[in-house]
């Protein structure tokens, strides 16, 4: 109990020096027609010089607005209305613009979330980068095209000199941000802001470059803060974190302590959601319940307390205060372990399905194919041709659920959509027995907006002439209820639910006519960490009281492999590893598996250290020309002229799993 | 490049052709003949015959098409049917004065329009909301404003009340002063409604860009408002204010035949008007022909000038 | 109690009632559709009551009160044969309206007949379409009514079928552009899988999406047909005189413009007003229907 302190002892450093960076009582405000948002509402932290920072936090925490108020850059409108931004002792929030203009890029770099529009599309590399460090370094244009040139090769980019000349389009999102990555390193800044810089790309590009970020900070000294959503990924390389939660910094500590010893309720559920590493017995995930307070309207007592399991009376009068809870290691919470016993109440054990031979094959896919031809520019020109699915076998039984995964543009979409007979295969055949139906990823756009959700779910029903009108309407009430969700939404149009709840009536949908298999396109993607956790636990349930078969696609291994059965690792259009879930995860036997699992970050970060560090390197190759031998040949560690030459075809690998590797075994 | 613009070429050939076609047939429709219309009670029946006959109309239809088509390909559009004089020419000596109103209303357009269209879209931008509400408050008005009517106003208020420009008069290309004098309110009055929506659309293109996440890179690595707006946020813009110029020529070629009949200057559209008036369909016919080309040709290179400018355009 | 009492399709219908009420209640809450209404409002009203106001005919002449400046008695003045140029304003009006709503309705049926089978089955249908639109799209609108109307002749349906036939290609191609973005939206793939039929698709999932856009640009091609018929009959192509046209009352004005200013430009003032609420008009059922735009 003696940690409970309030945090101002800790301002005066103990060797007297100043902070690279220290914020105080930060508060920003956005000013909108319908009422000020209170995006930030008193957030303090300070980094030191070479300290890489993690700030997490769902959306609308108020975590970018954060970001962004540090160097003022945020559009109308947004504020900063209170606070001090202390670099090196020099208040950024009293500067004005000019003055804020020389610590922009020269003392402060910073990197965005999206790669694709974060470059001037219109500008070459070269004019975007050169002015900017003939500015802040003051360097003629010649010398200062020698130095992007010499940043962008350090970033990575094959081909620095010619490349420089590119014009943004002309590169891959992961080269864009290494970009991104070199121009903000360009004025030699002491510290760098980097606002979910890899959120947009895909999983063996993200460790790409969340390794580069990690050794060019250690290398020039700078400080950073690394704003993300995903707490697995803060394991990997920050020495602290801050949880954020509607507007204020939750948690702040070590990131072994945080990991280890979370102390406020949110960190602790956060932790609980991700599916664990170690899978040898699968336990519900936390989920939790409830929405984030509405930043409109004025908060009395802890803004968690609706959504906390341990909440008390004093939780609805007094907001608590961070307090220390280990050495650097503060919490906002007034209970000194958080959720305690209640943190473990929810890990409900699953117990395992059963599954035999003598299970009806429900879906069976045989040497598929799907190409994509393009248009040729000149009549007598041999179009190109897109080989989205090579030739792939997979066969799925009763209450089975199938993970694909891999990166994008592997052709794991096509594979959803030839399952469904939304498009003609090229060749092969599929057998589905009973109905194919469909969970989207983009939940905004999977529903009608002009129809009320009865209609939505019951569409299936009409179409096909399904019993009366009393007994759709009883059939939709069963399936609201199996997703979770009471009859009054029945009434509701989609733009009224939030993204979890969409989630859900997509999949009562999906539903609605009994289906064999339900198609889920990454049907997690694109929610929040804690909403994520329930429609993962809602699918398992439903596997389990249904009996349906799920084919679940996803970038997300950890996930996949949490609710699968069996995993597909696809690669260029090609099932390269196929087995039983657990084992293809606990023991990959292709290159790819094993780089892609390396790849995802894990929320431990002792683990973290141990684990192989280097990523898998290069980007998918044009599938427009595929190589003659294996496809992975150009990415692959183990490749040999052997690889290149010849293609390795799909062959037992053990009794329940087939790899495409000529040096599996 | 070479490939699409001969792709675009041929593109623009048939959409012509249609054009001619649609042309062509739908002057036959016109109940009578332009022989009957032209000649009155005046002349026997043999007489009218002959006339038809001369001028090809007792043939086929489509042998009068194909005679059309050869005729065209050798730019002979006939004569007209009162003056006898040739078509061609007329509307070579009217075309100067049509493209001289045009060509001041663009410049006057984009100088105008462009810079108070990227104030309004920063002021937008920064919130500051008063500015841009009355920017494009007044471009509505403007915008809607019949150009017939504000010539009228125009001509009354300059022209009769103030005497600033002469309201009639001899125009030739050969008197440029007299010529400046004469087509300045047209100018105007055609600038009011182009400034208007060009202003529109600087603002909207401006506003889009400026919100973009590259603008706030730009910001980020310390360059001012100002540099970040002319360099970035304009620069990006151009392109969509570009092809905006391009399509709202059909406007403005709509405009000058409005003001070219109310200020009487003798320009195409003023052709135009007095051909329809006086039922001479060859006339008419060619003109409307004459419009379509123009206004095909201006998108087509419009086309071509955004392709060569946006680089992320590949042929 | 209450809440037993009702059965639960009687209940679906009340929501959908307070439902369509808030609709309209947000229409009405609307700035612009306010300012649309105020402007008009009194225009329409007067318009349609018109008979019953102490105003002489539109057509009736006063040789006593000739080319008159606007008074109490004749509000906008008279022209030179005494007539009563608010009464035959008015009755310009009417035929404004007419010929403004003929112009939006005729647009608006066939671009969305022909607009979503062209998007929606593409091939050589939408080829076809797209030719002939291309054809018509390549004159500028004014021209392609003059050069209509001297064929078909003068009159309020020539008019009407000459404005038109700018307007028909452009809502094709609206409606086209908006069925294709429609086309590979995800409900229309969950509703593929369960093999509902094309009909279901285009009346259930892609017309009532597009009718708010095409309602938007409708009342813009009311009030742009509008100010082209003013423009055709002021040239002398469109509604022939003594019928009172608004583009009509501004010619007859333009010989005696320095004489009596009022004939032409205050029958000028009234188009103007009528472009701009109906500009409003369309501005608010964007703003309504469309939340991204209410910045």
């Amino acid at each position: 109990m003696n940690f409970l302190r309030p945090i101002q002892a800790l301002n005066a450093s103990p060797t007297g020096q100043t902070s690279l960076l220290e914020v105080r009582d930060l508060h920003t405000h956005f000013l909108t027609d319908g009422g000020t948002v209170k995006a930030v509402n008193g957030v303090s932290f300070e980094i030191e010089r070479g300290e890489r920072i993690a700030i997490v936090g769902e959306s609308g925490s108020g975590k970018s607005a954060m970001a962004m108020s540090l160097l003022r850059l945020l559009a109308y409108p947004g504020k900063v209305v209170a606070g001090q931004i202390n670099l090196n002792g020099r208040d950024l929030n009293r500067m004005s613009e000019r003055q804020l203009n020389h610590i922009r890029g020269r003392e402060v770099g910073t990197i965005f979330q999206d790669p694709m529009s974060s470059l001037d599309p219109v500008m070459k590399i070269a004019d975007q980068m050169i002015p900017p460090i003939m500015r802040h370094l003051d360097m003629n244009s010649e010398k200062a095209r020698a130095e992007a040139i010499g940043w962008l090769d350090r970033v990575g980019i094959p081909d620095a000199g010619r490349r420089i000349d590119a014009y943004p389009f002309e590169m891959s999102g992961g080269m864009r941000q290494r970009v991104m990555i070199a121009m903000a390193l360009s004025g030699r800044p002491k510290l760098m802001i980097a606002d979910e810089p890899t959120t947009a790309l895909d999983v063996t590009i993200q460790a790409q470059i969340v390794e580069l970020l990690k050794e060019l900070t250690s290398e020039t000294g700078a400080g950073m803060i690394f704003i993300t959503h995903d707490l697995g990924l803060v394991a990997r390389f920050a020495h602290k974190v801050g949880v954020m939660y509607a507007g204020k910094l939750v948690e702040f500590g070590p990131v072994k302590d945080i990991f280890a010893r979370p102390c406020h309720p949110y960190t602790q559920s956060l932790l609980d959601t991700i599916p664990p590493v170690d899978q040898a017995e699968r336990r519900k995930l936390a989920q939790i319940p409830g929405f984030p307070p509405d930043m409109k309207l004025p908060l009395v007592g802890c803004a968690f307390k609706d959504r906390c399991a341990a909440a008390h009376e004093r939780c609805f009068v007094e907001a608590p205060d961070l307090t220390l809870r280990g050495p650097g290691h503060r919490a906002a919470c007034w209970k000194p372990e958080g959720l305690g016993e209640a943190r473990r109440k929810d890990a409900e054990l699953v117990p395992p399905m059963t599954h035999s031979e003598e299970d009806r094959v429900v879906v069976e896919v045989f040497n598929l194919h799907k190409h994509f031809t393009g248009r040729s520019v000149l009549p007598w020109k041999v179009p190109p041709t897109v080989r989205a699915v090579n030739g792939i076998s997979l066969n799925i039984r009763e209450g089975e659920t199938l993970g694909i995964v891999g990166e994008s543009g592997c052709g794991k979409s096509t594979v959803a959509r030839l399952l469904l007979g939304l498009d003609p295969a090229t060749s092969g055949d599929i057998y589905v027995d009973g109905m194919a139906q469909m969970v989207f990823q983009d939940p905004a756009s999977s529903f009608n907006p002009k129809m009320m959700l009865a209609d939505i779910i019951q569409e299936p029903l009409v179409v096909t002439g399904w019993g009366n009108r009393m007994e759709r309407a009883a059939r939709t009430r069963e399936l609201l209820a199996q997703v979770g969700l009471d009859e009054s939404y029945m009434s509701r149009y989609p733009n009224q639910l939030s993204g979890g709840q969409r989630q859900r009536i997509a999949i009562a949908r999906a539903l609605a006519l009994k289906p064999s298999v339900v198609v889920a396109d990454e049907p997690t993607s694109a929610l929040d960490v804690s909403v994520r956790a329930q429609i993962i636990n809602l699918m398992v349930d439903l596997k389990r009281q249904l009996r349906v078969s799920f084919v679940f696609i996803s970038h997300d291994l950890l996930t996949v492999s949490y609710i699968s059965d069996k995993i597909a690792v696809m690669y260029l259009g090609e099932v390269v590893e196929y087995g039983a879930a657990d084992e293809v995860f606990r023991n990959p036997a292709h290159p790819y598996t094993q780089a892609l699992i390396a790849a995802v970050p894990v929320p431990d970060p002792v683990a973290e250290e141990a684990r192989m560090k280097k990523p898998l390197s290069g980007e998918l190759p044009s599938p427009l020309d595929l190589p003659s031998g294996c496809a992975f040949a150009s990415r692959c560690p183990r490749a040999t002229d052997h690889c290149r030459a010849e293609k390795p075809l799909l062959q037992a690998y053990s009794k329940s799993r087939e790899a495409a590797c000529h040096y599996a075994n | 490049m070479l490939t699409y613009s001969l792709k675009r070429l041929a593109q623009l050939f048939v959409t012509v052709l249609g054009v001619v076609t649609l042309v062509f047939f739908t002057m036959r429709m016109i109940p009578g003949d332009p022989i009957s219309a032209m000649a009155g009670d005046n002349l026997s029946g043999a007489a009218l015959d002959q006339m038809r006959t001369q001028m090809g109309l007792n043939e086929s239809l489509l042998m009068q098409y194909l005679t059309y088509l050869g005729s065209l390909a050798v730019l002979d559009f006939g004569n007209t049917v009162t003056t006898k004089l040739p078509i061609i020419q007329l509307i070579l000596d009217a075309l100067p004065v049509t493209v001289s109103i045009a060509v001041g209303t663009i410049i006057l357009t984009v100088l105008i329009s462009i810079p108070l269209g990227t104030l309004a879209a920063y002021m937008a931008h920064k919130g500051h909301k008063t500015l841009d509400n009355a920017i494009t408050g007044v471009a509505m008005v403007l915008d809607l404003m019949p150009s017939f009517w504000t010539s009228l106003v125009c001509l009354l208020i300059f022209s009769l009340a103030l005497g600033w420009f002469p309201a009639s008069g001899t125009v030739t290309i050969d008197d440029p002063v007299q010529l400046m004098r004469r087509i300045a309110l047209p100018v105007l009055v055609l600038s009011m409604a182009q400034i208007a929506t060009m202003a529109r659309i600087t603002r909207t293109s401006v506003l889009e860009v400026l919100s973009e996440d590259y603008v706030r890179t730009a910001r980020s690595m310390g360059w001012s408002e100002l540099r970040v707006l002319f360099r970035h946020a304009l620069k990006n813009a151009a392109l969509p204010i570009v092809t905006v110029v391009g399509l709202s020529f059909g406007n403005l070629l709509n405009g000058t035949v409005i003001v070219e009949f109310i200020f009487t200057l003798p320009g195409i559209g003023n052709l135009l008007v007095g051909g329809i008036n006086s039922r001479d369909y060859q006339m008419v016919q060619t003109l409307i022909l004459f419009y379509a080309l123009i206004f095909v040709i201006i998108n087509f290179a419009t086309d071509l000038v955004y392709r060569v400018f946006d680089p992320r355009v590949q042929f | 109690m209450t809440q037993e009492m009702i059965t639960l399709p009687a209940r679906r219908w009340s929501d959908l009632g307070t439902l369509r009420q808030s609709g309209l209640w947000r229409l009405l809450g609307n700035s612009r559709i306010q300012l649309a209404i105020a402007i008009l409002g009194p225009i329409l009203f007067l318009t349609i009551f018109r008979s019953m106001l102490p105003l002489p005919g539109p057509l009736q002449t006063n040789l006593q009160a000739m080319t008159q400046p606007p008074s109490l008695g004749h509000l906008f003045g008279t022209d030179r044969m005494g007539r009563d140029i608010l009464s035959r304003t008015l009755a310009g009006v009417q035929i404004s309206m007419f010929v403004g709503f003929a112009v939006a309705l005729l647009a608006l049926v066939v671009g969305l007949v022909m607009g979503t089978l062209s998007g929606f089955f593409g091939g050589v249908i939408d080829r076809i379409m797209m030719a002939i639109t291309d054809i018509f799209l390549a004159f500028p609108s004014l021209l392609l009514a003059i050069g209509l109307v001297s064929v078909l002749g003068t009159g309020m349906i020539p008019v009407v079928l000459a404005i038109s036939l700018s307007d028909v290609p452009r809502f094709i191609r609206l409606q086209r552009s908006m069925v294709l973005s429609l086309r590979n939206r995800a409900y229309i793939d969950a509703a593929r899988t369960v093999k509902a039929s094309q009909v279901w698709l285009m009346t259930r999932h892609i017309i009532p999406n597009t009718i708010a856009p095409l309602l938007v640009a409708a009342s813009i091609a009311a009030a742009n047909a509008i100010l082209v018929e003013a423009g055709l009959s002021f040239l002398g192509l469109g509604i022939m005189p003594p019928e009172p046209s608004l583009g009509n009352l501004i010619r007859d004005g333009q010989s005696y413009l320095e004489q009596a200013w009022w004939i032409s430009t205050l029958p000028g003032v009234v188009i103007l007003m009528i472009a701009i609420g109906l500009h409003f008009l369309s501005d608010g059922i964007r703003q309504v229907l469309d939340p991204r735009s209410r910045k």
